[in-house]
């Protein structure tokens, strides 16, 4: 078995943005907060290419390193998680993630800045507690991911996913020859 | 409020827990759910407990006509949540935005909540009786006149297969003809042209098949935008191997994955055709098999192509010769193939054409008729504008297409609506032919209107804005118009329509949300809105653009004080006693009327019984090519594509194609056509000419002392047809000439509004047309020579072109009314290519006007590749702003959707299809400048 990762077939990926409202359905992330977001480069030329960007919960995060109230924190399952009462809002797990996941909800009672929110493989919605305010904690498998309208994106053990993305190619070259 | 929602079955901590899934934190106050929406308002205190039941259903998705299934998790009553449906074998659970998007849409706080009235330049409240009583009480009262033609009634292309037909035969039943939906506007052209050709007017393989295709040829469609998960099986195919080419006037989004591009001038899409085909002839890269012995008209076809060398073609439609060739040759080496378009080749003058020259060439290839996987593919826009386009919501056809200009049609919709057992009612075809009135026309002569093919959803303000007799073909003009789930917007010559929405004498909306229909037009009385439930809410089948019919059960309960669309039928009807024929006591009821009356294109076999058992078994369903092994479903295919025989048939996964016996799916093209008065076999029917695989040779449609298989109520025909192992609708031939349209071969044709005039003097557009649905006389063209005359190509030089954007549906009221989808795409904007911006001196995210000879709109201009310099693009699911002025102050309050934009229909060209009066909005003449 391996860890929870996120692998992104960028030959597949339509911007269809599915992935990003499935999110958001069933993890109430409220609108400016991205927890996943799909980017377009060269658009409208030949290249253009989407890539669903969510976290990838980084083995050796730097997040992790640098936050200094230890909101954020790697579980035995390589889902990079974060403890929103923690959370200071000081934006420096921003400065430190080479993939701009972090997100901070501007205004409300957070204050300016907000406490960070970012995407937890779906283990916790974007309000971490029940309505008796206990914690949550799903099982980690990505709405994102199975919602994926093309397969684009696959999400979850990362043997397992490295398994279906080599069918697909394989699938491929069986057929190129 | 406590009364107010007397519907609303859903507890009250339900509701508030639907907020809180949604809309984390009200305190944020920036998310749906949450804005003008006050839970506590509604059900007194608010307080939190966990819920109770959590109920999971299998349910379809209600915007596009894909057909994706979902989970819809139910918590207390109340749509919190999704999941997706793994083992669905046309999804994988994939879904796009829209899709998962639902429990937000769904909720939205921006939903129609109770019915309203506007008098006194104001929105009021109303009950539910006082506005049935109003809207049935007028709809009396035109009939009693002898004036029921004074109604125009359009949409239900969201409602269930039940639904629909239950409101074209609302409209049989009152009568008159004028009664239509937006399938006029998506796919009518493509009905019509495939009809014409093989005999049916379908999408030809169900979604699945597609993952066997070897090529794709896209022509005027984005699918990765506009039916984003059917791309999930073009990848799947592309996995194996197979090629994509596709040819459009923009680099769209499916282009950037498309191992050929050609880009071709707006309008010229029958050119371009025809110059690969071409070059298919003079390669004899031609399917002889087919060719040779199931097609009617090739020698002709050689001829008219002819003078359509590459070379002339890259003059008209701006692709390169050799480019024409390159993709003839691509073609040509990888069979079988799959033609898909959407309304980038339906929405034109020459519609109809254009997709007959798609059949044509999918036929002459060998793709067509044998293969699974090869095929044309009109992907459906609406979740059920297949369903609704069968039952016929249609003014030119009875439900199941039986035409409305055959009084046997009527007499065998009179017996069914008689001898069905799910309603009570009886009616002779005298007696419902005297509803229908007659009138005398322009020219003096009788024209009984029954007979009478009525108003479009592209002309209905014709008929409320110009004069009976001398200009429309009635007696009287449209006073009363009812949009039932009908968006004003995505309709051309909106000032035109403005105009005749401020002129009836009431204006009727149904819908979950209040629409621009009811906000439009200027007007202080006269407008009564009904609040529609929405499709998680209301139950029945719905099929897909594959022909698969898939049965969804309500989520939940109407929200709010919303009916589904069933109960307001029903009710209405009571009111114009017509109550005793819509007595159904469950949605199972209609479908089993349905069982029995459409027979044309076998719809016998989806029961209810059976769609419900596939849900039930949709794992054994193979997601690659939709058929089910084992099991009680074994052999089935998914949705029971129509034709679906009998209660035993698995169902025709490809039209037309004789790989398989017929009792397994097999089918061939239709033999009901006999050769023309200018062959030497004049007269006699047309078949194949081959021995088939399985059944028998030259067997022309089935019927019996002059009763058609169709007509049959007993279904003796058919078993007959079956036990011969032939389809009902026998083994004619496949037409590339059809000699009852003006052009019996397709040939290039400017649009109305072409920036080419020296091409128009070579190519152009068809002659006037006396007494087209309802117009007297049909400008097309007067209507060209006048943008000439006007020099349009001068003052306005660039070609506009309109489309989709993958968070909005339609015309938007559903999608922009939800946060979740306004977020990803807030704004309406005009793309313009970099050179042209240049010289315009405009920049991104400039303020530009757009203007055409209807008008003008403003619009944020995005400078992009994806358009040429001659081209621009402007989406169509906006409205709210009319040239430049918002009217959102308009709509009762808090119902205004979260977006609003200008809407290019004010702009787009008046030009309509010769054959079915499809609106041309895919070409016209702008100009733009910075505003
Ligand atoms: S937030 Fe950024 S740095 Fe942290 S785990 Fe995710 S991708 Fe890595
Ligand atoms: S759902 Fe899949 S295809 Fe659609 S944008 Fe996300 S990753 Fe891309
Ligand atoms: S809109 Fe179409 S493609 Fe998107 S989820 Fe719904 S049915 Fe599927």
């Amino acid at each position: 078995m391996g860890v929870n990762k996120f692998l992104i077939d960028h030959t597949r990926c339509i911007r269809c943005t599915g992935c990003e409202t499935a999110c958001k359905t069933n993890n109430g992330v409220p609108t400016g907060v991205r927890r996943i977001r799909v980017v377009t480069v060269n658009e409208g030329k030949v290249g253009e290419r989407n890539i669903a960007m969510p976290c990838f919960h980084c083995y050796d995060a730097p997040c992790v390193k640098v936050c200094p109230t230890r909101t954020l924190y790697k579980r035995g399952d390589g889902v990079v998680n974060h403890t929103k009462e923690k959370c200071i809002g000081c934006g420096y797990c921003l400065v430190a993630c080479p993939f701009g996941a972090p997100q901070f909800p501007g205004g409300g009672i957070f204050g300016t800045r907000g406490k960070m929110d970012k995407c937890s493989f779906c283990v916790q919605p974007f309000n971490q507690k029940d309505e008796q305010g206990n914690m949550i904690e799903n099982e980690p498998i990505p709405m994102c991911a199975r919602f994926c309208s093309t397969k684009a994106l696959l999400g979850g053990d990362s043997t397992e996913i490295s398994k279906q993305f080599r069918e697909r190619i394989a699938g491929f070259i069986s057929f190129s020859f | 409020m406590g009364t107010a929602f007397r519907d609303i079955k859903i507890s009250r901590r339900g509701f508030i827990k639907a907020s809180a899934a949604l809309g984390a934190a009200t305190a944020l106050g920036s998310y749906a759910g949450s804005k003008n929406f006050n839970p506590a308002e509604i059900f007194g205190t608010a307080q939190a407990t966990p819920a109770t039941t959590v109920e999971k259903i299998k349910s379809i998705c209600s915007f596009c006509a894909v057909g994706c299934g979902y989970v819809g998790v139910v918590e207390d009553g109340v749509f919190t949540k999704m999941e997706p449906w793994e083992d669905h074998p046309i999804n994988q659970g994939g879904m796009c935005c829209k899709g998962t998007s639902l429990v937000d849409v769904t909720n939205s706080p921006r939903r129609l909540r109770y019915p309203m009235e506007k008098s006194g330049g104001k929105w009021n409240r109303i009950s539910w009786e006082d506005a049935l009583d109003k809207v049935g009480g007028k709809l009396k009262g035109y009939r009693d006149n002898g004036e029921p033609d004074s109604v125009f009634m359009c949409g239900l292309v969201h409602g269930s297969n039940e639904e629909a037909f239950m409101f074209r035969k609302f409209a049989m039943l009152y009568g008159t003809n004028n009664i239509d939906h937006q399938a006029r506007l998506c796919h009518s052209t493509t009905v019509a042209g495939l009809l014409a050709s093989f005999g049916h007017g379908a999408m030809t393989n169900s979604v699945e098949m597609l993952t066997q295709s070897k090529i794709f040829f896209f022509m005027g469609s984005n699918a990765a935008e506009a039916h984003p998960v059917l791309m999930q099986k073009v990848f799947e195919a592309r996995d194996k191997g197979a090629r994509l080419i596709v040819a459009d006037p923009r680099f769209t989004r499916t282009a950037a994955f498309s191992d050929m591009f050609m880009r071709f001038r707006p309008g010229t899409d029958i050119a371009l055709l025809l110059g690969i085909i071409n070059v298919l002839v003079e390669h004899d890269w031609i399917d002889h098999d087919t060719v040779d012995y199931r097609t009617y008209g090739f020698e002709q076809l050689k001829e008219v192509v002819k003078e359509y060398t590459p070379e002339v073609v890259e003059d008209i439609t701006w692709v390169p010769a050799f480019d024409i060739r390159e993709a003839a040759r691509l073609m040509s080496d990888n069979a079988p193939g799959a033609v898909i378009w959407s309304m980038g080749a339906t929405q034109h003058s020459v519609g109809t054409y254009i997709i007959r020259a798609f059949a044509i060439l999918a036929t002459i290839l060998g793709w067509q008729g044998r293969e699974w996987g090869g095929g044309c593919i009109p992907i459906r826009v609406h979740d059920n504008v297949q369903g609704a386009t069968d039952m016929c919501v249609l003014s030119h056809f009875l439900p199941g297409y039986y035409g409305v200009s055959s009084a046997s049609s009527w007499e065998y919709w009179a017996k069914v609506f008689s001898e069905t057992t799910s309603t009570s009612g009886n009616i002779s075809a005298s007696t419902l032919a005297s509803r229908y009135t007659t009138f005398t026309n322009k020219e003096g002569v009788e024209t009984n209107l029954q007979l009478t093919p009525g108003l479009t959803v592209s002309n209905w303000y014709k008929g409320a804005l110009m004069q009976p007799v001398s200009e429309i073909d009635q007696p009287t003009n449209v006073k009363m118009a009812m949009f039932w789930g009908e968006s004003i917007s995505s309709i051309t010559e909106m000032k035109e329509q403005k105009k005749a929405l401020e002129k009836l004498e009431m204006l009727v909306v149904v819908d979950p949300f209040p629409t621009a229909a009811a906000a439009l037009p200027e007007r202080s009385d006269g407008i009564i809105l009904l609040p529609a439930a929405t499709r998680q809410e209301g139950g029945g089948s719905v099929t897909n653009t594959g022909r698969a019919w898939q049965w969804r059960e309500p989520l939940v309960a109407p929200l709010y004080e919303s009916r589904t669309d069933m109960a307001i039928i029903k009710e209405l009807a009571g009111r114009l006693d017509m109550g005793n024929h819509f007595d159904y006591d469950s949605y199972e009821a209609v479908t089993a009327e349905i069982n029995l009356g459409s027979r044309a294109i076998g719809n016998q076999g989806e029961t209810p019984e059976r769609m419900k058992r596939q849900k039930e078994y949709a794992h054994l369903f193979d997601p690659k090519t939709g058929k089910a092994q084992g099991g009680p479903v074994d052999g089935e295919w998914w949705g029971l594509p129509w034709p679906c025989w009998t209660e035993s048939h698995p169902g025709t996964p490809v039209l037309y194609s004789d790989l398989l016996p017929v009792s397994e799916g097999g089918h061939d093209f239709r033999g009901n056509r006999t050769y023309p008065t200018d062959e030497p076999n004049a007269g006699r029917p047309m078949l194949r000419e081959d021995e088939p695989q399985y059944g028998t040779q030259h067997v022309p449609q089935y019927s019996e002392n002059g009763v058609a298989y169709s007509m049959d109520l007993t279904g003796a025909i058919v078993a007959k047809a079956l036990a011969d192992g032939n389809p009902p609708t026998g083994r004619g031939k496949m037409r590339i000439r059809v000699f009852e349209q003006t052009d019996k071969i397709p040939i290039h044709r400017e649009p109305i509004e072409s920036p080419r005039p020296d091409l128009v003097d070579k190519y152009p557009t068809y002659p006037d047309q006396p007494h087209l649905y309802r117009i007297v006389n049909c400008e097309f063209e007067t209507e060209q020579q006048r943008s000439i005359a006007e020099k349009r190509h001068e003052k306005f030089p660039i070609v506009l072109t309109s489309g989709r954007q993958v968070a909005h549906h339609g015309g938007g009221a559903q999608t922009r009314s939800s946060e979740l989808l306004s977020e990803i795409t807030p704004e309406v904007y005009v793309e313009i290519n970099p050179h042209l911006a240049a010289g315009k001196d405009i920049r991104e995210g400039d303020m530009v006007w757009v203007e055409s000879a209807r008008g003008k709109i403003k619009v944020r201009a995005k400078i992009t590749e994806r358009v040429n310099d001659q081209t621009a693009f402007v989406p169509f699911h906006w409205n709210g702003v009319f040239e430049g002025e918002s009217y959102q102050d308009r709509w009762p309050e808090n119902t205004a959707e979260v977006v609003v934009g200008d809407s290019v229909n004010i702009i787009t060209s008046p030009g309509v299809d010769q054959v079915t009066q499809m609106q041309e909005t895919k070409v016209a003449l702008c100009n733009i400048y910075k505003a």
